[in-house]
């Protein structure tokens, strides 16, 4: 072993620790070590996606409300995955739909297009919180799962106390330090999960907010528009 | 799974394994505590300190019955002219025994005149006529009756004879120029006579050596109670009273004995037999015990049974 990771140091080690372990509590670090990787992954790409998200839809309906041409402006942004713009998507779709026939029933348009584009916001942010709910997992479970590697290391250290008959510092102290670091582990994973989740669906709210307020701003326009087609 | 979340899938990791890289290298150690600079100083308690009776050296020289002598009186004329006054009365007879220092004895002149040797002689067995008769006695005294005999005796030998004591004739007689009486010390010698009784046991074995015995016990076994492992904390605390039977030549006579605990409370009585058993194995590891005072074996409190306190070391 490298001596970096000597046992005999008091050295906050995790390696050393991990390979002191019992299997048990390798199983639990492991998973939560993996547990915190996919955390920090989701915060990081979360926080990049939803800044980027909220920049370009505050940019999308900037540019929304100053176009005139509607017909225009949706064929120039058909290919965008923008939440606003998908949003913006399904309400000119159901207005072609709802339009198109010889005779065009006001109320039940004004409805369709309200549902169509209340799901769409709908759509939206869930798909932009998929990964939110595992945050919240991470976040409440993590704590308990390194509690679980805890009480199991110390349970073994107590029967390998029992076997040594001798209960000296220096035998009891690294199989306490081990299991410990079970429970470090899992408050490493959760505490930024915890936060992060917090944060994020809050963000995701704003987010709501915004596309609801856009698609109510929409729905306005094109129900305007209806009274004025006959 | 989009390209950001991979992008930010591959940060995490990379964050990680940085974390922990760091923190196996010793990024966050705690630095070892400074090590305690002064060794704590063991102090043991002597309950009893006064020194117990312990028994003179019993084979130092009698002191001599007599005082030195200083020869016969000077001059053996001398003392003849005051005979004649005692001599018409026996009363005064008692008188000139004080000044008999005063005439120096001198050994030559009283040889050649044994008849001055009755004259001083303050008993009043030498009749005092016959004292008066050696006056002239440049003659023998041997004819002469029972008084004369220890005269004659004397001059044989006028210093050996007079402490052996056997017959009160032999000590009552010699002027010897001493100042103290003749039945001074009666029945002793003036010879050394070494005492022929053996030398008395001490009374009892004093505090300071039971002490001394306890430390050389002790560092006999510090060895042994090297070895031994401390069972848990707090177990250093506790002070076996172990009691060793022991044989002359320092082996155990029997297994060593627990008798007694001090300094046992809730941290660490769990440990007390455990600790029994480290104490008794130290002392049966590290027997026999080497010099230990031969004198000091079976006397009363000795070291043929010796109880001392013992703690684990550490």
């Amino acid at each position: 072993m490298n001596p970096v990771f000597n046992m005999e140091s008091a050295t906050l080690s995790p390696v050393a620790l991990f390979l002191q372990a019992d299997w048990v509590v390798k199983l639990v670090m492991l998973g939560l070590v993996l547990a915190s990787i996919w955390t920090w992954a989701i915060i990081l790409s979360f926080s990049a996606r939803v800044r980027r998200t909220r920049k370009e839809m505050a940019k999308f309906e900037r540019e929304f409300w100053k176009t005139d041409d509607i017909d225009a402006f949706h064929r120039a942004k058909a290919d965008s995955d923008l939440p606003s713009a998908r949003v913006f998507a399904a309400g000119v779709q159901e207005w072609r739909r709802s339009t198109a026939g010889k005779s065009i029933d006001r109320d039940g348009t004004r409805e369709r297009l309200a549902t169509s584009m209340g799901a769409a916001v709908a759509l939206e942010v869930e798909t932009l919180s998929d990964r939110l709910n595992i945050l919240a997992t991470v976040g409440s479970v993590a704590p308990f799962v390194g509690l679980f590697g805890t009480v199991w290391g110390i349970m073994r250290s107590f029967t390998s106390i029992a076997q040594a008959q001798n209960s000296s510092l220096a035998v009891v102290a690294p199989g306490i330090a081990e299991a410990l670091f079970a429970t470090a582990i899992g408050l490493f994973a959760a505490i930024p999960a915890v936060i992060a989740y917090n944060r994020f669906s809050h963000g995701v709210n704003k987010v709501e907010a915004g596309l609801n307020r856009f698609a109510d701003g929409f729905h306005t326009t094109l129900s305007r528009q209806l009274d004025d087609e006959r | 799974m989009e390209r950001g979340e991979k992008i930010a899938l591959g940060a995490a990791v990379a964050g990680h394994v940085v974390l922990f890289g760091l923190l196996s290298v010793g990024f966050l150690a705690t630095p070892n505590p400074e090590q305690l600079t002064a060794k704590p100083i063991e102090v043991s308690l002597a309950e009893d300190v006064a020194l117990e009776q312990a028994s003179p050296n019993p084979t130092a020289e009698a002191a001599p019955s007599v005082a030195p002598e200083q020869g016969a009186p000077e001059d053996a004329a001398a003392p003849e002219p005051a005979p004649p006054e005692p001599a018409p009365e026996p009363a005064p007879q008692p008188a000139p025994a004080p000044p008999q220092p005063r005439p120096e004895p001198a050994p030559r002149a009283a040889r050649p005149a044994p008849a001055p040797v009755p004259a001083p002689k303050p008993k009043p067995q030498p009749r005092p006529t016959p004292a008066a008769e050696p006056k002239p006695a440049p003659t023998k005294p041997a004819p002469k009756a029972a008084p004369a005999k220890p005269a004659q005796t004397a001059p044989a030998r006028p210093a050996a004879t007079k402490g052996s004591g056997k017959s009160p004739t032999a000590t009552a007689s010699r002027p010897r120029g001493s100042r103290l009486g003749d039945d001074f010390l009666k029945g002793l010698s003036d010879r050394d006579t070494p005492s022929r009784t053996e030398a008395a046991p001490a009374a009892k074995m004093g505090a300071q050596a039971a002490a001394d015995i306890g430390s050389a016990i002790l560092r006999q076994v510090q060895p042994c109670a090297n070895r031994q492992v401390t069972p848990g904390p707090g177990a250093e605390r506790i002070r076996v009273a172990i009691n060793l039977k022991l044989n002359r030549d320092g082996s155990l006579a029997a297994r060593p004995r627990v008798v007694g605990h001090s300094g046992v409370d809730g941290d660490n009585e769990r440990y007390v037999a455990r600790v029994d058993d480290l104490a008794i194995a130290t002392f049966v590891g590290c027997s026999p015990l080497r010099g230990l005072p031969e004198e000091l074996y079976d006397v009363q409190n000795g070291w043929s049974s010796f109880t001392l306190r013992y703690k684990l070391p550490g």
